[in-house]
C-alpha cells in the first residue's frame, strides 16, 4: 500500500463525521493542510510586519519582497486600475504557494493536487472577474466577444469561438495547477519506489533522479503559484480595460 | 541628526532601485517559463470545453452526434486562438 504512488492523494477523515443537511463537511487531511498553510502564511506575515524597522530584519525583508513582487506584477500586467484588487491577488498567490510548498515536505498532503480545490479557486476568479467586468462596463462588456474589423458573415462563428475561449479560462487555469502538482508528486513517488525495489546495487541512479526531481518540483511549485496569480491579473486586465 | 534620518531613507530607496534592476532579468525568464507552461493546457482546455458544450446541446436538441462534432472543431479553433494570443503577449513582452 505504501508503495502505491497514488496513495499519497487519498483524502481521509480526521475526527468525527459532521453532516449538515445531508452534506458531508467532516474535517479531512485536506482541510488540515489548508489550515496549516493559512497558519504558516499568517505567522510569516505577522512576524514579518511586526517591527517596521527602517533597516529591515530578514523576516521583514522577505515579507516586503513578496509584497513588491506581487505589486510589481499587478502594475505590469493590469495597470494602476487593478491596485484595489491587490489584497485578493496577494492572498491567492500566498495560499497557492504555501499549499504547493508544504506539499513538498515528506509525509505531507498537497491540497492543490486535487482538481476540486483548484477548480473552485478558478471558478471563483472566473465569476468574480465576469462580475467586475459587467459592473465596470455594463452590457458593453459583451463587446469582448465581438472583435472589431470582422466581416459580417464570419461574425456569428467568431463570437461562438470567443465565447468558448472565454469559458475555457477556468478549465485551463484549474487543470494546469492540478495536473502539474499531481504529475510531479506521482513521479517523485515512482522514483522513490524504484530506489527501494532496486536496492543497494541499482538504487543510486533513481536516487539521483529523485534529488533532481525534488529541485524541479520546488521550481514548479513556485512557478505554478506565479502563473495562477499572473493569469488572474491578465483576466482582471481584460475586465478592467476593454480593448480587444 | 535630522540629516542622518533623511540619508537613511534615501539610501534605502537607492538600494531598492539597484535590487529591482538586478532581479529584472530573472523575473523575465521566470515569466517566460510560466507562459511556456501555459500554452499546452490552453489548447486542450478549449477543445474540451467546446466538446462538452456540444455534448450538452446535443442532449437538449436530440441531434446526437452532430453538434458535438461541430463544437469539437469550433473548440479547436478557440484553442488555437488562445495559443496565438498567448504567443503574441510573449512577443510583446520580449
Amino acid at each position: 500500500m505504501a508503495t502505491n504512488p497514488m496513495h499519497q492523494f487519498s483524502v481521509h477523515k480526521i475526527g468525527p463525521e459532521i453532516k449538515i443537511a445531508g452534506v458531508d463537511i467532516s474535517f479531512t487531511n485536506a482541510s488540515l493542510f489548508m489550515v496549516i498553510s493559512l497558519g504558516v502564511i499568517f505567522t510569516f506575515l505577522f512576524f514579518g510586519t511586526r517591527e517596521k524597522k527602517l533597516i529591515p530584519s530578514k523576516m521583514q525583508l522577505l515579507a516586503e519582497m513578496f509584497y513588491n513582487f506581487i505589486a510589481k506584477m499587478i502594475s505590469d500586467t493590469a495597470g494602476t486600475k487593478a491596485k484595489p484588487y491587490f489584497p485578493f491577488i496577494f492572498s491567492l498567490f500566498m495560499f497557492v504557494l504555501a499549499c504547493n510548498m508544504i506539499g513538498m515536505l515528506p509525509y505531507s498532503f498537497t491540497v492543490t493536487s486535487h482538481i476540486i480545490v483548484t477548480l473552485i479557486l478558478a471558478l471563483f476568479i472566473f465569476i468574480a472577474v465576469t462580475t467586475i467586468g459587467f459592473m465596470k462596463h455594463g452590457l458593453s462588456y459583451l463587446k469582448l466577444f465581438v472583435p472589431s474589423g470582422v466581416p459580417a458573415i464570419l461574425l456569428p462563428l467568431i463570437t461562438v469561438i470567443e465565447i468558448i475561449s472565454y469559458l475555457s479560462r477556468p478549465v485551463s487555469l484549474s487543470v494546469r495547477l492540478f495536473a502539474n502538482m499531481m504529475a510531479g508528486h506521482t513521479m517523485m513517488k515512482v522514483f522513490g519506489g524504484f530506489v527501494i525495489s532496486l536496492g543497494l546495487l541499482g538504487g543510486w541512479l533513481p536516487l539521483g533522479f529523485s534529488v533532481a526531481l525534488t529541485g524541479l518540483e520546488i521550481l514548479v511549485a513556485f512557478l505554478q503559484a506565479y502563473v495562477f496569480a499572473i493569469l488572474t491579473c491578465i483576466y482582471l486586465n481584460d475586465a478592467l480595460n476593454l480593448h480587444h | 541628526m535630522f540629516d542622518l534620518e533623511d540619508l537613511k531613507t534615501r539610501l534605502k530607496i537607492a538600494k531598492l532601485k539597484i535590487k529591482n534592476n538586478s532581479t529584472l532579468e530573472d523575473e523575465k525568464k521566470g515569466s517566460f517559463l510560466g507562459f511556456a507552461f501555459k500554452l499546452g493546457t490552453e489548447l486542450v482546455a478549449a477543445v474540451a470545453v467546446g466538446t462538452i458544450i456540444g455534448f450538452i446541446l446535443d442532449s437538449w436538441f436530440d441531434t446526437k452526434p452532430w453538434l458535438m462534432i461541430i463544437f469539437f472543431f469550433i473548440g479547436s479553433a478557440a484553442g488555437l486562438l488562445n495559443v496565438i494570443r498567448t504567443a503574441k503577449r510573449m512577443q510583446k513582452e520580449n
